[in-house]
């Protein structure tokens, strides 16, 4: 036993659980009702096929059933959630004119470090509301628009709608109608032809208010040749209400674009997250996902990706870290719906203190999708005996001239590892923290440098005093 | 009911207590043994699920064996359903006891004449101490038949089931494998071999539940799939709490011969203990082509190369059936399916 072993349980939580004291000027609008839908609408002055759009999802939300499978979400009581809070801040582009309380609760969270020269811009969203935005000069010149969903709808109306719930519509689950009923803030990323974003664009998303569902949308076009990397991060204050984060992410990658999509979630351990993410990539484009679930009491998320054009490619890359009462059910689906098309999915979970890790995938191979590779790698991490640890990916193929290799595994730290670490002077626990952190390497090295430092941090605190 | 060969082998098979199994019920109660055991399980809903829908159907008539302890009997015992048939039902309800240090061979072979019959098939196994029950399941009914069975093992302190399982034949059929690792270095070994031509739709279903500390088991699917067939492959491998230095592999490799198949595979894992040992694997594509091309270098034609490379693939499964000419006639009809 080392000396700085730390019962988990006991670990101040209290930099990433921090409440502030808003002045919340819509607070009182509990439950979804036609009505509220449409003064959201107004307040947000949307144009009238957005107020159409809301009122339509909100009737499919109400007449499609929860989903029967994963995650038991009895406890979500949807009436209860506030749907939509705006904080006293409005956009600002100066970090100076951004009120002082949330200020701080974002320089608790690291904010400003990630901000500085080497970061493109910041859209944070404090709540429902987008309260920072900030992008370099040069990007602007080059015609790239990172700005929030709500500035976007009314100054590039026309790109919106022609990409608005394209890819996920409505009526894809629940949830997603939900989304598209209530959606408030989100990033909206559009990169012109042949442009290279060379310095990745950042949004931090964050939840205050007790009861406050997040409902944000992010849009992001990649026009032909370009390239860019999109860095997402969560985070949450710790409340008794049961949060629910219902965001979505469409993405769109043309001919020959590249995209890189981070996420680190780390949601406080009452939230129910079932984000819903979807990328088209069309020829020889590719995408990236870069995903880190941590934190959160019930996550359902299964980024998907349809390669949809001659050779274009989809990179998955994954690490799912369930504790104490959590359930993780997370996973990638890749759908092959042309030829020479490619996907690599490597997926890893860690399960300790009685959490739970599911990995549910999807690789589907449509009849056109001749000459298309793929390989599926999970493995999984038990740190101990209460936990559970479960795969089950799907492969549905239908057509014959295709590579499909598909691989799992799941055990604890070999005792032999320990043994050989433990003979050339290392104590146990720190040989087993080394081994962990070897386990979520390839996750870590594909990171932005502040965000794996994140990643390392998250899982010293997990992982400190509670293996062996 | 049971085959005369076997009256005529009696002397093989000196001790083995065979009785006929009529509407579900056993001549001597006592050897109702294997229903209570079966039925006896708690909380277990797969198991429970398959039972519950065959109790109808499958309750029907069968053979009840049971090896006493200590015997060995090496010459497979073929178990004979002829006389099931039922105007176009084939029902055959078996229940199997091996009781401590004992061993069994037997071998089932499904098929008809050009007749169209629905079969469904439920064996039930008790593996006791220390024995060991190789259970060989042949299907090769016509291609107008449907095929519904299901395959249900418990196995005890140190007892080992192999399954070795052909699917040939049947326009559908759905064939569920359970085994339950009850206790200490209980074991299971299946096998299964398919093959998919025509319309033919598989749908197999493979599960080992580790209950017992180091129990261990090892699925291994090969099959190959052309024209229009289809087939969904779902192994589910459990390993319970206190299962503790359980080790399970699951393996499927399924050759596409045609854009006309669809072939699903879902290999679960499924873990409550950590030290355990848990791996699945599943590779699915066309015939390797170096293989293809330097056979055809050495002259052969094109089929002929897919057909020896099948062969290869499927021999080391074929090699484990007992008898001679079931074997060489298994083979041969995978090679006219490969013309």
């Amino acid at each position: 036993m080392s000396e700085n072993q730390v019962d988990l349980n006991e670990i101040d939580r209290s930099i990433h659980d921090t409440k502030n004291d808003s002045d919340y000027s819509n607070r009182a609008k509990i439950g979804l009702t036609p009505k509220i839908i449409r003064e959201i609408s107004e307040e947000k002055n949307e144009p009238e096929w957005m107020t159409n759009f809301r009122l339509k999802a909100l009737d499919i939300y109400q007449n499609k059933p929860i989903p029967d499978w994963g995650a038991d979400i009895s406890d979500l009581d949807m009436d209860e959630i506030l749907t939509y809070i705006k904080g006293e801040g409005e956009i600002q582009n100066d970090w100076e004119e951004v009120p002082e309380d949330i200020k701080n609760t974002f320089d608790s969270l690291g904010i400003p470090e990630a901000e500085k020269e080497s970061l493109a811009g910041v859209g944070a969203q404090y709540d429902s509301e987008v309260v920072y935005q900030n992008l370099k000069e040069d990007l602007v010149e080059q015609g790239v628009i990172f700005m929030d969903m709500e500035r976007a709808l009314k100054e590039h109306e026309d790109i919106v709608k022609e990409h608005f719930m394209q890819l996920v519509p409505p009526n894809d689950h629940k949830f997603a109608a939900l989304h598209g009923a209530v959606w408030s803030g989100g990033s909206f990323v559009y990169v012109p032809k042949n442009v290279e974003v060379d310095i990745p664009l950042q949004s931090y998303f964050r939840l205050n208010a007790a009861g406050a569902g997040q409902f944000e949308h992010t849009l992001i076009i990649l026009e032909e040749g370009s390239k860019a990397h999109f860095i997402e991060g969560c985070s949450a204050p710790k409340y008794s209400v049961n949060n629910l984060h219902a965001g979505t992410v469409e993405l769109f990658v043309k001919e020959g674009a590249e995209l890189r999509y981070s996420t680190i979630e780390n949601w406080s351990k009452n939230m129910y997250n079932l984000n819903t993410k979807r990328a088209i990539v069309e020829k020889d484009g590719l995408i990236e996902w870069v995903s880190g679930s941590f934190g959160s009491k019930v996550s359902m998320l299964y980024p998907m990706s349809i390669l949809n054009g001659k050779g274009a490619r989809a990179e998955y890359t994954g690490i799912t870290f369930a504790a104490e009462d959590q359930y993780l059910d997370t996973g990638a689906k890749v759908v092959h719906a042309a030829p020479h098309t490619s996907s690599n999915i490597n997926a890893r979970s860690i399960a300790k203190g009685g959490g739970h890790a599911f990995y549910r995938g999807l690789l589907k191979v449509t009849d056109s999708a001749d000459h298309s590779k793929s390989t599926v790698s999970c493995e999984s991490l038990m740190l101990d005996n209460e936990s559970k640890s479960d795969t089950v990916p799907v492969m549905d193929l239908n057509t014959d001239d295709i590579d499909i290799g598909h691989e799992a595994k799941v055990g604890r730290i070999s005792e032999e590892a320990i043994f050989y670490l433990m003979s050339r002077g290392i104590s146990e626990e720190e040989a087993k923290a080394m081994i962990v952190r070897g386990f979520v390497e390839p996750i870590a090295k594909e990171l932005p440098l502040e965000y794996a430092v994140e990643l390392n941090n998250l899982i010293n605190m997990e992982l400190e005093g509670s293996i062996g | 009911m049971y085959r005369k060969e076997y009256l005529e082998k009696k002397s093989m098979f000196d001790g083995l207590i065979v009785e006929n199994v009529i509407d579900g019920n056993v001549a001597e109660s006592k050897l109702n043994e294997i229903i209570e055991k079966f039925d006896a399980i708690e909380d277990n809903k797969e198991l429970k699920n398959i039972l519950e829908s065959k109790k109808q159907d499958f309750f029907k008539n069968g053979v009840f064996i049971k090896a006493p302890a200590g015997k060995k009997y090496e010459t497979p015992f073929e178990l004979n359903y002829d006389k099931n048939y039922d105007n176009n039902e084939l029902n055959d309800n078996n229940l199997i006891v091996a009781e401590a240090n004992s061993e069994l061979n037997l071998v089932v072979d499904y098929k008809n004449n050009d007749k169209e019959v629905v079969h469904k098939g439920l064996n039930r196994i008790l593996v006791k101490e220390n024995a060991v029950v190789n259970f060989i399941k042949v299907q090769r009914l016509n291609d107008k038949s449907q095929n519904y069975d299901a395959n249900l093992s418990i196995v005890e302190n140190s007892g080992k089931i192999n399954w070795i399982s052909i699917e040939l034949g049947a326009k559908e059929t759905t064939a569920s494998n359970f085994n339950l690792l009850e206790s200490e270095r209980s074991q299971a070994d299946i096998k299964t071999i398919y093959f998919g031509d025509g319309e033919r739709k598989l749908d197999l279903n493979y599960t080992v539940q580790h209950f017992g500390r180091h129990s261990k088991s090892d699925i291994e699917s090969r099959g190959v799939l052309k024209d229009k067939a289809q087939k969904v492959f779902r192994g589910n491998l459990h390993f319970k709490k206190e299962a503790k230095e359980a080790d399970g592999s699951e393996k499927e490799h399924v050759l596409l011969m045609d854009k006309t198949v669809e072939s699903d595979s879902i290999p679960a894992l499924f873990t409550e203990e950590d030290n355990v040992q848990g791996e699945h694997a599943v590779s699915a594509g066309q015939i390797d082509e170096n293989s293809l091309f330097y056979l055809m270098s050495r002259g052969f034609t094109e089929v002929e190369a897919k057909k020896l490379l099948v062969e290869a693939a499927f021999n080391p499964i074929f090699d484990q059936i007992p008898l001679n000419d079931l074997k060489g006639s298994v083979m041969n009809e995978v090679k006219r399916k490969l013309e």
